[in-house]
């Protein structure tokens, strides 16, 4: 089961029922976010009801892309050989502009300047065909190269 | 909402622990292991296996049984007629203790056994062991970042130093304390002194973490035996230790959904456990904290009541988790330094307070211990469970 190649090959996600449009969005370089049309709840992730009132009338709509880093942990030491290679690299976890909080990495930007409540933008990294990571620039490039 | 808990305060008793070898143990599986602290668990009960007819059970990542309880019955040669696997990471171990409490006291089973086992440290690989640690979050929103599951509980002590200006040095001093308390343990994986310093000299981990502010990777296991008071005092059991209160909560999956980062379902998990047992955090003479990071330590201080809602980092900083602070804990070295197998860790924790609670732990004894608590938690604090044991002066 823990093979060599399997060991050394970066987790990819691999969508479900309920995240089909959320993956096909990032592939066309929108982050998708769940409007509830009932109660208004903006949530991230993706799933088949509100989370706040249970509700199925949901819709999706490209978030902003903007947000801030509510928090953040710079990885020197990898969880899997895969990640050995990028550290020290900035695990994310950003706030939306809309509400929703998601985790993600930093790109272009160095992981050791990363600070509380920096604006980041959005950018969609193609890894594979068919699947695009959700990744997060400093917003302001001078300041952190 | 439930109510007060009068149905299981006091209804049911540990009348035997037990614990394998433990640390860095070659050529022995988590059955074996896990075989070895029941046959020492129920030694010390003074009961044979054919009386045991439940076993709950914890997983392994080095045997990946998924009913390892069933797994371990056979191994062990036995039948019981109520079984089950728990499966909610770091708060396993308590939850194992309230579903075998509740079991016996809803009629399921009479005697059961939980036990827990695991060679994180010789049965898998360092990096293999960690991966499993990781493939633990979620493969969609979370593993595709390369997000170790040490790198959630680091974002909340990342902002928990943010928001309320905790320093490393203060995250270190827990791991100095635990590993000055291991240094008394037998059998202890680390019993080496460290200084704060060596602490903040250890290389990074994640950030704010160090390798010093992580808990160890073991192999090891450990077993109770539980019965209702009535069967321990019919049996003529010498110390049965009693399970005064039981709180669990479980407030997120994901670290992005956690309400917040710095105030955890622990404050939720040991309200209800407070309540049940009818004592509080300034009753408590011994507990025992999850200490999978430093960190973890010094939210878990405030969420249990001993402090308030920010100050957890002088409370560690100024000695109140050692003798003659607020609340000696991990006396026996936590997972920082004692072992932390994975499921099994906090496993340790109970035995230690059990053990304090029964006045069998030589020159670690906090002198006169009646009530201790155990809180265990896991997944970047997704889970909480705490309980609240007591002696039979504490009914």
């Amino acid at each position: 089961m823990n093979s060599l190649e399997q060991v050394m090959r970066k987790p990819l996600p691999v969508p479900d029922a309920d995240t089909q449009a959320y993956w096909e969005g990032l592939r066309q370089g929108k982050l998708l976010l769940q409007h509830c049309l009932a109660c208004g709840h903006v949530q991230f992730y993706q799933q088949a009801i509100c989370r706040h009132c249970g509700s199925e009338r949901l819709e999706h709509r490209a978030a902003s892309g903007r947000g801030r880093v509510h928090s953040f942990s710079v990885v020197h030491r990898a969880p899997s050989p895969a990640f050995k290679g990028d550290t020290p690299y900035a695990v994310l976890l950003v706030e939306l502009e809309e509400g929703p909080r998601m985790i993600s990495s930093l790109i272009d930007g160095d992981p050791m300047k990363v600070t509380f409540d920096m604006p980041v933008v959005l950018v969609c990294e193609p890894v594979s065909e068919a699947i695009s990571l959700p990744r997060f620039r400093p917003a302001e490039r001078e300041q952190v190269k | 909402m439930r109510e007060d808990g009068q149905i299981l305060r006091g209804k049911v008793a540990v009348i035997g622990a037990g614990i394998s070898e433990v640390g860095k143990v070659p050529g022995k599986s988590p059955l074996a292991l896990a075989a070895q602290a029941a046959s020492r668990a129920l030694d010390d009960a003074g009961i044979a296996k054919t009386a045991v007819d439940g076993v709950l059970a914890s997983t392994s990542f080095a045997s990946p049984f998924h009913r390892f309880s069933v797994a371990f019955s056979e191994y062990f040669g036995i039948q019981p007629t109520f079984s089950n696997t728990l499966q909610v990471s770091g708060a396993t171990a308590a939850t194992l203790f309230h579903v075998g409490a509740a079991a016996i006291q809803a009629g399921l089973a009479q005697t059961v056994l939980l036990v827990g086992a695991d060679s994180l440290l010789t049965g898998l690989t360092p990096d293999l062991a960690l991966r499993s640690m990781s493939e633990s979050r979620d493969q969609q929103y979370e593993m595709p970042f390369g997000i170790p599951v040490a790198n959630t509980f680091a974002m909340t002590a990342n902002r928990h130093m943010h928001e309320y200006g905790t320093t490393a040095e203060q995250l270190a001093q827990v791991a100095v304390t635990f590993r000055e308390h291991a240094r008394r343990t037998p059998g202890a994986q680390m019993r080496d002194p460290i200084t704060v310093e060596d602490v903040l000299a250890s290389p990074w981990v994640t950030t704010p973490y160090r390798k010093l502010d992580c808990s160890l990777i073991s192999d090891g296991g450990a077993a109770f035996v539980l019965t209702s008071a009535e069967r321990a005092r019919a049996l003529g059991i010498e110390q049965p230790i009693y399970l005064l209160g039981a709180g669990e909560c479980y407030t997120h999956e994901h670290i992005f959904l956690m309400p917040s980062l710095t105030t955890t379902g622990a404050t939720r998990s040991s309200a209800l456990a407070y309540a049940m047992a009818g004592y509080g955090p300034r009753d408590m003479d011994v507990a025992g904290i999850y200490d999978c990071f430093t960190g973890t330590v010094v939210m878990m201080v405030e969420d249990l009541g001993f402090c308030a809602k920010g100050e957890g980092g002088p409370f560690v900083a100024e000695g109140n988790l050692t003798y003659g602070g607020a609340i000696p804990s991990n006396t026996h070295g936590g997972l920082l330094s004692f072992a932390h197998p994975g499921m099994p860790g906090a496993l340790f924790h109970f035995h230690e307070v059990v053990s304090q609670l029964r006045g069998r732990c030589g020159e670690r004894q906090v002198p006169g211990a009646k009530l201790g608590l155990v809180h265990t938690l896991g997944a970047g604090f997704a889970t909480n469970a705490t309980t609240v044991l007591g002696t039979e002066e504490t009914l």
